[in-house]
């Protein structure tokens, strides 16, 4: 009846790209994982090499699943299904192969510079400064393509799988922004402009939403498209998705801090962060339940079609992983839970499950529709499936038993109130047969998905690629004027606008951020600044540099919490205005290690440098890997004016003119950790390697407020104006000097 | 929520084929979602604006207290018992000893007892004085201005026993290279240059 109808054509090609690149990457980045696994038991396995320790692969795993084999999968199903909910092909080619190769080259240099240690330590944003404005350019390539597409479509109202597609490309692109904003000291290395608390609301406020907005709304997007296509049903509840859609994007920005409960971060802002995580429960559930739900009448499906198999089981994990993430932000759970492998059960149960699955499922959907043939093998398909359940059992379940175990073996005390387990590394060779067990099911994993591999290597071999798929439709104007179709609650006219509808989602994902930076920024008493807190001497600036180059944050926290058996551990519990000078912040979120917060002054230099030479010689069965090349390298010191004005630029007060001094500062500090590593029998180091600055920084670090505030200025140093850094802190780095309490 | 009372119905719209059901707000859901938010207002009124329950520091305080409590007593006990004490000769005191000495002590006093940063240990020359119990009280208590550590609160008393067994039992002990004797009183040799 309509004569405007318009031929056009789908492009297969961009989506078969992206599908071939999901499937590489995501071999990469669990052979990454499970090799970072397996140092866990067995520390020489990074072969000696300064590229392959655990703190420099282990940002490589985490970016290689979620923003190379997750954020693949997640153009692969939005290239697909978004030109087919729209009736258009996409915007721009072109733009769709910038896209592509932009995100593929972002990869890359992230493979090359990961090992390399350049790295911001911020979790999941650990991509230097260069590379940030390439991300930031290439997700605004693929904005403008998404909304462009949207523009031109031929279909009036967007359906619930492009809201969700409209949400993560908004809020990716802030939250990637705010978090990255740094201040380039050399080609690779930048400081954070956010410092010690301000940092860490920004940064959580950033991973957790990345948790959000790019691991789920992205991948609720993509449910709600195939799996209602797989099972040939329609959705179970339109009114469940418009309210869960507005609920989770609204409340999920609020929940970052429950990242940082009983940190330093004020109450206030802890307390929100639980009382929003308490309320997504339900917002999480709407998403799984209409999932689940519109396999009623299909349930004969899923027993036989391999790609439902894997949805249920992605949506069940979603389920699973969104119930318990608010209950780890409940402030007595996150107690025992913080720091310790329950946290890495989570996010695995999350990633191996409601990513990966639901990954495998879309590219067992797709490659048959790609190549017009049918699965080349749903036994083998069936082998995956099972493979993967199992390793995600033999991957999960250790996790909870070791994260349970270290947390109570941390807070056990006597009856007559000694820590039970003071040492601990005690703590830690508990673990080790779960780290096994744990490799185990990484195995298992990893085998299943290069089964997923030949399978669908094989699917296209048996078919002929359809690069293009020809239809018809009538242009959006073209359409006769339909009556608004009734529903009670009037969302349909939002649908049909997609500005209005991004402007709404935009107010929505605004807000919880700011309400909770503003008065961190503004209100002086959230952090309380502390009078004998000083800046770094440029010496522990370059150590607090190769601190972070070796990813030890991956390992080791900077945050006593306010336990007793914390305090007892570890000294006093750590206070918000000590943190001041730190950028970025380097609290962590793991402690594979112990914290090392109060570790300034608790052992002689040497034995600094004789651990970092070998852990096992100082402590039998530790699980560190030796450093032994912080002991030939030469400090570079070329940098140290960029460094030093860099971080002035950030808000550090170091006078004007002290780049011309630091130098000579930096060579009496040397000289006189040298001195100390004499007494303790290390005769021969040179003064110019970078062991001496990494132990300056130990050294300092939590020191500063056991300074008494009198104490007269060290005889030699210069006098110290309120901005100079504090001379090297002899006394500190002389003694081991421990206060409890 | 609820305002349609009837049947689930299929709407109208497709999108690439996919319809959609209205069904209803599942109502356990529903009171989910409501209980879940009853909670956090709650909770935040609670701690933040009755200011009923205690926050982090003040949390912390209580328990500090509590544990430091059972933990002096503990201590004054055993303190009140170390001139009676002699060095243990139980085989499981000693190896306990032995392995509480690698973990703390042995960063100072090298692994063998030959002294490093802190004193030799084998030697017949004791500055803090030769007896058992001298050694159990410069352990409890440190001597905070040499650099050796107060270990009152983080060994347990019978950590300490066992510790200071084992170190009696280093004497004698001839390790190569011991740090030489410092029993002397410090000469007066002026600021040192790290202070």
């Amino acid at each position: 009846m309509n004569t405007n109808l318009e031929t056009f054509k789908y492009d297969n090609r961009i989506v078969r790209a992206f599908a071939i690149a999901t499937v590489i990457w995501g071999l990469v980045g669990f052979s990454a994982g499970l090799l970072i696994a397996c140092q866990l038991f067995w520390p020489d396995l990074n072969l000696n090499l300064q590229y392959t320790t655990f703190g420099r692969l282990r940002p490589l795993h985490t970016n290689a699943v979620i923003f190379a084999f997750v954020g693949n999968g997640m153009f692969m199903g939005i290239y697909y299904s978004l030109q087919r909910l729209c009736k258009a092909r996409m915007f721009n080619d072109t733009l769709s192969w910038i896209n592509f190769w932009g995100w593929q080259a972002i990869i890359v240099s992230a493979a090359v510079t990961l090992p390399l240690g350049l790295t911001t330590s911020k979790e999941y944003a650990e991509l230097e400064w260069p590379i940030d404005i390439a991300i930031a350019v290439v997700w605004v390539v693929f904005a403008v393509n998404l909304f462009g597409t949207i523009l031109k479509r031929r279909e009036k109202h967007l359906y619930v799988a492009i809201w969700f597609y409209i949400a993560t490309a908004i809020t990716v692109a802030m939250l990637h922004i705010v978090n990255s904003l740094e201040i380039p000291a050399t080609a690779f290395k930048s400081y954070s402009v956010y410092a010690g608390v301000q940092d860490a609301l920004v940064q959580w406020w950033y991973a957790h939403n990345a948790v959000a907005f790019f691991l789920t709304t992205s991948y609720l997007g993509l449910m709600y498209y195939f799996l209602p296509k797989a099972a040939e049903r329609p959705v179970f509840s339109y009114r469940l998705s418009i309210i869960h859609f507005w609920a989770l994007i609204f409340i999920y920005i609020w929940a970052g801090p429950h990242h940082l409960l009983y940190t330093a971060l004020p109450d206030w802002a802890q307390s929100l962060g639980m009382a929003f995580s308490v309320m997504l429960i339900a917002p999480s559930w709407g998403g799984m339940l209409n999932g689940l739900l519109t396999l009623r009448g299909a349930w004969n499906k899923v027993r036989e079609e391999p790609m439902l198999k894997f949805m249920v089981v992605a949506v069940t994990a979603y389920g699973m992983a969104t119930l318990e993430g608010p209950m780890l932000s409940v402030k007595s759970v996150n107690a025992l839970s913080h720091y310790t492998d329950w946290t890495i059960a989570h996010v695995h149960t999350a990633a191996l499950g409601w990513n990966g699955f639901l990954t495998f499922s879309v590219l067992y959907w797709l490659y048959p529709r790609l190549y017009n043939t049918k699965l080349y093998s749903v036994k083998l398909a069936n082998w995956h499936f099972w493979l993967g359940l199992l390793g995600m059992m033999f991957y999960v379940i250790p996790m909870y038993w070791s994260g349970i175990t270290q947390g109570l073996m941390w807070k056990q005390f006597t009856s007559d109130g000694f820590m039970q387990y003071p040492n601990f590394l005690e703590t830690v060779l508990q673990l080790i047969p779960m780290y096994k067990l744990r490799a185990i099911g990484g195995t298992f994993y990893l085998v299943g998905a290069w089964i997923m591999a030949y399978n669908l290597y094989k699917t296209a071999k048996s078919g002929v690629f359809v690069t293009e798929v020809e239809v018809q439709a009538p242009s959006l104007k073209s359409q006769p004027e339909h009556p608004e179709e009734h529903h009670p609650w009037g969302h349909r006219w939002i649908e049909s606008k997609p500005m209005v509808l991004t402007g709404f989602a935009l107010v929505a994902v605004a807000i919880g951020g700011l309400v909770e930076f503003i008065p961190m920024w503004i209100i002086k008493e959230n952090v309380p600044t502390i009078a004998s807190v000083k800046p770094y001497t440029p010496l522990e600036v370059l150590g607090r540099d190769i601190y972070i180059r070796e990813g030890c944050v991956g390992c080791h926290s900077q945050m006593i919490r306010p336990f007793r058996s914390e305090t007892e551990r570890y000294g006093e519990y750590s206070k918000a205005g000590e943190f001041v000078y730190d950028h970025p912040f380097l609290w962590g979120s793991k402690r594979t290690g112990p914290d090392l917060h109060r570790i300034g002054g608790k052992y002689p230099d040497a034995w600094h440098f004789n651990h970092m030479d070998d852990p096992r010689l100082v402590s039998p069965g530790s699980i560190m890997p030796r450093y032994p090349w912080l002991l030939s390298q030469k400090l570079e010191t070329n940098s140290l004016p960029a460094r030093i004005g860099a971080l002035r630029k950030v808000g550090v007060p170091y006078p004007d003119g002290f780049e011309a001094t630091a130098q000579l500062n930096l060579e009496a500090q040397q000289k006189k950790i040298v001195e100390n590593l004499k007494q303790g029998a290390i005769t021969n180091a040179p003064a110019d390697r970078e062991i001496i600055a990494l132990v300056a920084y130990l050294q300092r670090l939590g020191t500063d407020i056991k300074v008494k505030p009198a104490a007269p200025a060290a005889p030699g140093a210069p006098a110290p104006a309120p901005a100079v850094p504090a001379a090297p802190k002899t006394a500190q780095l002389d003694t081991p000097n421990q206060t409890r309490n | 929520m609820n305002d349609n009372p009837q049947e689930p119905k299929l709407l109208e719209h497709d999108a690439d084929g996919i319809r959609e059901l209205d069904n209803l707000l599942p109502r356990w859901w529903v009171w989910l979602f409501y209980g879940c938010i009853a909670f956090a207002v709650g909770y935040l009124v609670y701690y933040h604006v009755l200011k009923a329950g205690p926050l982090q520091a003040a949390e912390y305080d209580t328990e500090w207290k509590a544990g430091e409590a059972l933990k002096s007593a503990a201590l004054a006990k055993f303190e009140a018992t170390i001139t009676t004490l002699t060095p243990s000769q139980d085989k499981a005191v000693l190896a306990q000893g032995q392995q509480i000495f690698l973990t703390y002590c042995a960063p100072c006093h090298r692994p063998d007892g030959g002294g490093l940063v802190g004193p030799n240990l084998c030697d017949d020359y004791w500055i803090h004085g030769s007896n058992y119990v001298d050694n159990l009280k410069v352990i409890i208590n440190g001597v905070p201005d040499k650099g050796m550590l107060t270990w009152r609160g983080i060994l347990k008393p019978s950590e300490v026993q066992a510790v200071a067994s084992h170190i009696y039992t280093l004497r004698g002990t001839k390790p190569p290279n011991p740090k030489p004797r410092e029993d002397q009183a410090p000469k007066p040799t002026g600021p040192s240059p790290f202070e």
